[in-house]
């Protein structure tokens, strides 16, 4: 196994890919948790529109985690056998794999956040209006096309950069 | 299929038969009653008072059951506190127990009388027990808190704030007092914030020594008694245990009545029924003999409530097509496949006036890509025996069967892809086969075993995306174009109908041409292999269908710089629209990855040990938890995503919604199901 300098910059891609996603969803999941925690104090009937509300930004944590895992697959660090040849990887292949994390990091961060935001708000319009959750949903899941589009992104690019190493 | 044809229906009738009609139109539920205004012709029946009867029986019926869920709480299973189970009554055990109503009603209000006497009690105990707190301190006092002294002496009975005993309680008197030695004090109880004290003078110093008194604070106590306060302590006492023996009786009565259950759930239904039935009635017109009904009706259902009306009663009745100014009730009305998605639509909002039922349209495809997001077919399995075993196993009915209906077809679909992919329970089979049995391609050896190629990696019978997520990608493109095609001709379908022939052809054509000719060269910047004849006729297509979008956007415009710069921004938009619209089916993708890669991350942390049995020990634990945690997220996705595909890319190309969903006037119960005989 050679553990490069290259490497370790990949391996801190995804990482970073995997905290921040999940930095972002706790931090959403957590204030949705407590918009929730007051309607359902109010209503206990209403805990399970009010619960898929609070789920919805916990998936950037489980994007990060999947790129984060998909990076450790596709470098090797799971088999043990890292790609890059005898030489290991070089630091700006490793560079390379990191680039491809920050879309998801970043992505999965920022949209948590506000789709935490935009879930709180459908959790009022569940308390006031139950038969409209359906329209909090979609305007939370609004939010989650770019987390949807960063993952992309960052797996495709992933894949893409093993196929130009290994060639 | 599909959108019902809502006609107007008046009927006028005898007023001596208008229960006996609403009653019929109840049973019945076809019928959407409108409102008649009052005017000079007609009158109106004055049914609040009955109606307010009807709600306050409902509400001491509903006060009841919640009591008896409360102290004596049913016993049910898991399945039937989900999904609550009707029990069927025929019209003539429904008409016994109606005859019974009051009887129930009186059981319900023991109930409630008996929650009263419980919740009355609680708080006199609450009450009481203050009481008996304050009067603790002043039990070792023999003599009444009221008595003031004998004829020679006086006595002052009260507080002072502070801990006192009898020495220091002398020496803080001693400043006012000083010589004046005709007193005697006695401390009766003392704690660190008060002290309960019983001083006796000489009649003589009365003054001196009260107001010595008043200089460290004494006072006397606000509600002093008349007897020692033991004797009032001990009343109080009683009294606690009167009330809580009520409260026990109390308790007794609603347990005794905890067997009328089934009686009072049927008041309930009974009440409401009425209560609806008699808000129906407030919407009738009458004149001293007659009463006017008007509805709205769906026009299969007309002919034969007609017969069976006159059949009963002597009526008039009079069938109108409704105007275009009313807020016509839409009704839609699909087979088990496609009316099984009309939840998911209604969330959107109901078909407007103008609008086709999506439902027949996006049914298919709402199952085919809830399959491809979830994508794992042993998930997929567990939706089909789940939802299968509900349909068996249980009365369903209305917006829940639908549903239970739609994650049916949607396992299904799941299934369907699963096994193209490859996933069942992410890659299990091949985990097992691998660690277990020492198998390292199960897919290759299955196929050695058939004899022909069926697994053409790994177990996928077609490709596993995580091998190839490119090649997905361009399918999620492709069914996004067939997708989105299928709302555009569903628009086409729509203006067409409504007798827009030049927006059908002006407005779909020329997009469809340029959507299908730019097709290939997108494809080729994929990486796909597309032939340079089909590249260059599809630009040929493209260019076609681009310069009529320009030539016809704008044809509402007046002038021809008008038309040009529209015809234009009209190209603009369809270009811009319809790439972001596309791109958003990479989800489809996303997704999927999401669920299968999950899956086979759980597998691999449950055959981390290299020991067979303690793989086999860890993996039971790890493969259920995991799975069934993967499942329920991913399931979350899945159903917001496709509905999300559904609102803003399907829906977008052709559907308003805006409509009024049709409500009949119907028996709506909540506890039994009433048949006709």
């Amino acid at each position: 196994m050679n553990l490069t300098m290259g490497a370790l910059l990949a391996i801190l891609g995804g990482v970073i890919a995997a905290i921040m996603g999940g930095v972002g969803s706790a931090i959403g999941v957590g204030t949705v948790g407590q918009a929730a925690a007051g309607v359902v104090s109010e209503d206990p009937s209403k805990f399970g529109k009010v619960l898929i509300l609070q789920i919805l930004p916990g998936t950037q944590g489980l994007y990060g985690f999947l790129v984060a895992f998909l990076l450790l697959v596709q470098i090797g660090v799971m088999s043990g056998d890292l790609v890059g040849g005898e030489s290991g990887l070089t630091v700006s292949q490793g560079l390379m794999y990191f680039a491809a994390c920050m879309p998801m990091a970043i992505g999965g961060l920022v949209s948590a956040m506000y789709q935490g935001k935009a879930a709180v708000a459908g959790v009022g319009i569940v308390a006031k209006k139950p038969e409209e959750s359906g329209k909090a949903i979609i305007f939370a899941a609004m939010v989650e096309t770019y987390a949807v589009l960063a993952l992309l992104i960052s797996i495709l690019s992933i894949f893409s950069i093993t196929s130009i190493i290994t060639g | 299929m599909a959108k019902q044809n809502i006609k107007k229906i008046e009927i006028l009738a005898s007023i001596k038969d208008v229960k006996d009609i609403v009653d019929l139109i109840q049973r019945k539920g076809i019928i959407e009653l409108s409102d008649i205004p009052d005017d000079d012709l007609v009158d109106k029946l004055s049914t609040s008072q009955s109606f307010g009867f009807y709600e306050k029986y409902l509400n001491e019926s509903q006060s009841a059951l919640k009591t008896l869920d409360k102290y004596c709480p049913p016993s049910k299973g898991l399945l039937e506190s989900i999904i609550p189970q009707k029990e069927n009554l025929s019209l003539s055990q429904y008409l016994e127990n109606a005859d019974k109503a009051n009887i129930y009603l009186g059981y319900c209000y023991d109930i409630n009388a008996a929650q009263k006497q419980i919740e009355e009690s609680s708080t006199a105990i609450a009450r009481c027990e203050v009481m008996l707190e304050s009067l603790e301190p002043w039990l070792n006092l023999d003599v009444p808190m009221k008595y003031t002294g004998s004829k020679t002496t006086s006595t002052f009975i009260g507080t002072l704030p502070g801990e006192y005993s009898p020495e220091t309680l002398r020496s803080a008197l001693l400043p006012a007092l000083g010589e004046e030695e005709r007193y005697d004090c006695e401390v009766i109880h003392s704690s660190k914030n008060q002290t309960n004290v019983f001083i006796i003078c000489h009649n003589e110093c009365k003054q001196t020594v009260y107001e010595a008194l008043r200089g460290i604070g004494f006072a006397y106590p606000s509600d002093p008694t008349k007897h020692p306060p033991c004797v009032r302590y001990e009343r109080y006492k009683n009294a606690v245990e009167d009330f809580k023996k009520k409260s026990e009786l109390a308790l007794e009565t609603i347990k005794e009545n905890a067997e009328h259950r089934r009686e009072i759930e049927f008041a309930y239904d009974y009440f409401s029924l009425y209560k609806e039935k008699y808000s129906a009635i407030g919407k009738l017109a009458v004149t001293d003999n007659v009463f006017i009904l008007n509805g709205f009706i769906s026009e299969r259902n007309i002919e034969k409530f007609i017969e069976e009306l006159e059949n009963k009663f002597t009526v008039a009745v009079n069938i109108t097509e409704p105007g275009d100014d009313e807020n016509v009730p839409v009704e839609v009305k699909n087979n088990a496949f496609t009316g099984a998605v009309e939840g998911i639509t209604n969330m959107y909002s109901p078909p407007g006036k103008n609008d086709i039922d999506p439902n027949p349209v996006m049914a298919f495809f709402y199952y085919a890509l809830f399959g491809i997001m979830l994508s794992d077919a042993g998930y997929g399995l567990i939706m089909v025996v789940g939802t299968s075993i509900a349909k068996a196993k249980m009365k369903l009915e209305g917006a829940m069967k639908k549903t239970v209906d739609m994650y049916f077809y949607c396992g299904i679909a799941t299934v369907f892809w699963g096994a193209l992919f490859g996933s069942w329970f992410g890659d299990i089979f091949e985990v097992v086969a691998r660690d277990f049995f020492g198998i390292a391609d199960l897919g290759a050896k299955l196929n050695e075993l058939l004899g022909f190629t069926v697994f053409r990696s790994g177990i996928a019978l077609w490709f596993q995306p995580v091998q190839d997520p490119m090649r997905l990608m361009r399918y999620s493109f492709l069914f996004g174009i067939i997708h989105l095609f299928a709302g555009l001709f569903a628009s086409f379908y729509k203006m067409w109908k409504a007798d827009n022939k030049i927006g059908a052809i002006c407005d779909v054509i020329p997009v469809f041409l340029l959507i299908t000719g730019i097709a290939p060269v997108g494809a080729g910047i994929l990486s796909v292999n597309v032939p340079a004849t089909l590249k260059s006729t599809g630009l040929i297509m493209a260019a076609t269908g681009a310069v009529l979008i320009v030539l016809t956007a704008g044809r509402d415009s007046k002038n021809i710089v008008g038309k040009l710069g529209l015809g234009l921004y009209g190209l603009y938009n369809t270009a811009s629209g319809w790439m972001s619209d596309i791109l958003s089916y990479s989800r489809l993708l996303a997704l999927g990855l999401c669920t299968g890669v999950i899956a086979s991350v759980v597998n691999t942390m449950g055959t981390i040990p290299g020991n067979k049995i303690a793989k086999a020990c860890l993996l039971v634990p790890v493969f259920l938890f995991g799975h069934i945690v993967n499942m329920a997220i991913n399931l979350i996705g899945t159903y917001v995503h496709t509905n999300r595909l559904q609102y803003v890319e399907f829906f977008a190309k052709f559907y308003e919604g805006g409509g009024r969903t049709f409500t009949p006037l119907k028996t709506n119960t909540k506890y039994f199901n009433i048949k006709e005989d």
